[in-house]
């Protein structure tokens, strides 16, 4: 156990501080979850690639730095210690990305790889259907094959930034026959191909979040699957691995998010509830302990362990703090919580922030399944019937 | 950077885990209620493992490791829920001693003559000592009033606390698996309780609990054997963590055993009660989250993503 950077990490964290420091927005952008917003985080995107920091843990040959664990660490430390915006590109970096890695052809590395690492494509993830939520094995929508095409036709919804993003991914019904989670096949689809209708979906907060697909005989290439036909459901798998695993929520954020609410409890402190009070302080342990788990994962990766069914535990831990947090801040604004803007003009952010951390248990595989996993898998609890 | 354990550390944990599991077990605990409960077979065998010297430098005779081997083996103390008072001796009052620089006592302590509970000011009476004594909940604790002339050098209170953190983390182990192995054999209504889910969703919430309760021990055993300036708050932060945690976990398990938990018969009651015992021990709940306070939103410690090692 040796819990000091090195020199050279030490200077990692000053580089990146110096460049965030130099490029990170003044001004918070437009939310994400519309067309103004989309924009300018898909400059963003380009603005943190142009700085060659945008796929931080990709090997260089695809666009990357091949940073290590730590180093990721440090640099989502400072990310979000500099409040930059949210990533349009997240689904490449953490999903898609390292599925293309692991189970792509050289050829579909070269092709879908760099752009991704530049941001000039923007990728949407489409498993969900309206009969196939929780039970992804319940997928219905289909891609016959014709020739050197598949034929997709189907709905897939609840798919985040599809509105406005160029490609998607998903798994589809290859074998009409086949059943659960057999027959499926993982493709990967240009959002504006002939035949594919998008509905953006009004989302809690009142903009477009995500989409409805749907495919009337939409002809894609077979050259777009990845790891043969029939292998989708354990490419799947292997990227909802990512997802929950370490990457999708860094500790980074939720530190960031207890600092705020430390600051907020300041200003609010003459008419904070005791109960309050301490919440905010067990927000700042909870953010530390998902810190310091976070490290203890990256040190056993980097020495070769993996992380498997424990992953449900961090997406639980997460999830629950960051609502949690988002909580104590509505009671600590009182009155305040229900104004969109303050009377000084500035954006709730803790209301945003609020509305989306309700959708942290839902989303990645809700945490009912979760807490399945980890009974089945961890403690070895009896599975009975589905799930 | 590399917040792992050695192999060796590793290798400490398992031998002692495999040691208390195949010495101290569950019939050595009702043994022990029931015909007096303070055994020196038990005793001996532990410093004849080397275990009252871990922390005692090598030129005083002891193994000269530090607190994160002695946190390791804290943690299977509680899981073993120990009788003998071998953290209270060897993991507080040993470190202690030897930073005081009254090294007198030491070598009864690595020989095993000596088992010393040091008096302090924040706990109201000894865990296990000669005075008038007091009945705990717990069977296998003698507890008796504490002596006047009581430390209260903070360095004894952080050591008291991180060791009672470590062996809450040992104790709620041993209760999610008591738990768990219940959950698998009992069956009502035709099937395992262990396949409803509303057992399965209360047993992983207390894993959860545990296991980010578990590296919050570790980075304040770090600290506290660093000696930085945040040591204390760090080893508030585990008390109160692995506090939570077992007293979850303590809550779950008694649940999940039905009528099964509420007798004294299934030995879930010894970690139960020890859990009770031990959140209240060496700083209560209160006194930790109010020094965490102080230091959170007091600002003494820097917080922030970058200050993850602050
Ligand atoms: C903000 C947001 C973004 C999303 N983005 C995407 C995206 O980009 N792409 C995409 O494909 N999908 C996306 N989703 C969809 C998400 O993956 C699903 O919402 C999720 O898988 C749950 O499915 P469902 O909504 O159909 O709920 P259901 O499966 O209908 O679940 C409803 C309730 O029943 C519970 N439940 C279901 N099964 C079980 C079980 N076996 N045991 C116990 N309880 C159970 C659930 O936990 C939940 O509480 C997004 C969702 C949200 C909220």
């Amino acid at each position: 156990m040796d819990l000091a950077y090195s020199p050279k990490q030490q200077a990692f964290r000053a580089e990146v501080r110096a460049w965030l420091e130099a490029h990170v927005p003044k001004e918070p952008l437009v939310t994400l979850e519309c067309r103004e917003g989309y924009d300018q985080h898909v400059a963003w995107e380009r603005t943190l690639a142009g700085g060659n920091w945008g796929m931080v843990t990709w090997p260089e040959q695809f666009g990357g730095r091949g940073l290590d664990l730590i180093e990721w660490l440090i640099f989502e430390e400072e990310y979000f210690r500099a409040g930059a915006p949210n990533r349009a590109n997240q689904n490449g970096i953490f999903l898609l990305g390292p599925t293309i890695m692991e189970f792509g052809t050289d050829e579909q590395k070269a092709r879908f790889l760099p752009p991704m690492a530049r941001g000039e494509v923007i990728w949407a993830q489409a498993w969900s259907e309206p009969g196939a939520g929780s039970d992804m094995a319940a997928i219905q929508s289909k891609a016959v094959r014709d020739g050197d095409h598949y034929v997709i036709s189907g709905q897939k919804t609840w798919s985040s930034r599809a509105a406005f993003a160029d490609w998607g991914f998903g798994i589809f019904r290859t074998d009409p026959e086949s059943k659960r989670h057999k027959g499926l096949t993982f493709i990967l689809f240009d959002l504006n191909s002939p035949g594919i209708t998008r509905r953006p979906i009004r989302q809690l907060h009142g903009d477009t979040g995500f989409a409805e697909l749907f495919f009337d005989e939409v002809r894609v290439p077979v050259a777009n699957c990845l790891a043969g036909e029939g292998q989708g459901w354990n490419v799947a798998m292997a990227t909802a691995g990512f997802e929950r695993g370490l990457m999708l929520r860094s500790p980074g954020r939720f530190q960031a998010t207890a600092k705020r609410l430390v600051e907020l409890y300041r200003q609010h402190a003459d008419t904070a509830s005791p109960a309050a009070r301490e919440a905010v302080v067990q927000a700042w342990g909870a953010a530390q302990a998902y810190a310091y788990n976070t490290y203890g994962v990256a040190a056993k990766i980097m020495a070769g362990g993996s992380i498997g069914a424990e992953a449900s535990l961090n997406k639980i831990f997460w999830s629950e703090l960051d609502r949690a947090m988002h909580r104590t801040a509505m009671q600590l604004l009182g009155a305040a919580a229900e104004l969109k803007r303050f009377a000084d003009g500035s954006i709730n952010q803790w209301l945003e922030g609020y509305v989306f951390s309700l959708s942290g248990p839902i989303y990645a595989g809700s945490n009912e399944v979760q807490r399945n996993i980890t009974a089945e898998r961890l403690l070895g609890l009896p599975r009975v019937g589905a799930g | 950077m590399d917040f792992r354990f050695t192999d060796d550390q590793l290798l400490l944990a398992t031998s002692v885990r495999e040691y208390l599991a195949g010495t101290h077990g569950t019939q050595v605990l009702r043994r022990l209620d029931e015909q007096g409960n303070r055994d020196p077979a038990i005793w001996q065998g532990l410093v004849d493992m080397g275990l009252t010297g871990v922390l005692v430098p090598e030129a005083l005779g002891g193994l000269g490791m530090g607190l994160v081997e002695a946190a390791l083996i804290a943690v299977e103390c509680g899981r073993a829920c120990l009788a003998e008072p071998l953290v209270d001796t060897a993991f507080v009052a040993a470190p202690w001693l030897v930073r005081e620089g009254r090294t007198d006592a030491i070598a009864g302590i690595v020989d095993g003559s000596r088992k010393i509970v040091p008096a302090h000011a924040i706990n109201p009476w000894l865990a296990d000592g000669e005075g008038a004594r007091l009945q705990s909940v717990d069977p296998l604790r003698n507890l008796t009033t504490a002596p006047h002339d009581a430390s209260e050098d903070p360095y004894l209170l952080d050591l008291g606390a991180l060791m009672s953190a470590a062996q809450l983390v040992g104790i709620a182990d041993a209760m999610l698996e008591q738990a768990t192995d219940y959950a698998k054999l009992r069956s009502q209504f035709g099937q395992p309780i262990g396949a409803f889910q509303a057992i399965k969703h209360q047993l992983a919430s207390c894993m959860v609990a545990i296991e980010f309760a578990r590296p919050v021990v570790w980075r304040a055993a770090a600290a506290l054997q660093a000696g930085g300036a945040h040591a204390a708050t760090h080893v508030s932060h585990a008390k109160l963590a692995a506090t939570d945690a077992a007293m979850l976990t303590a809550e779950t398990a008694i649940q999940v055993h039905g009528a099964m938990g509420y007798t004294y018969e299934v030995d879930l009651h010894f970690w139960m009660k020890r859990a009770w015992a031990l959140s209240g021990a060496w700083g209560s709940r209160a006194f930790h989250v109010r020094r965490l306070d102080e230091a959170v939103i007091g600002g003494t410690i820097p917080i922030g993503p970058e200050h993850t090692f602050a």
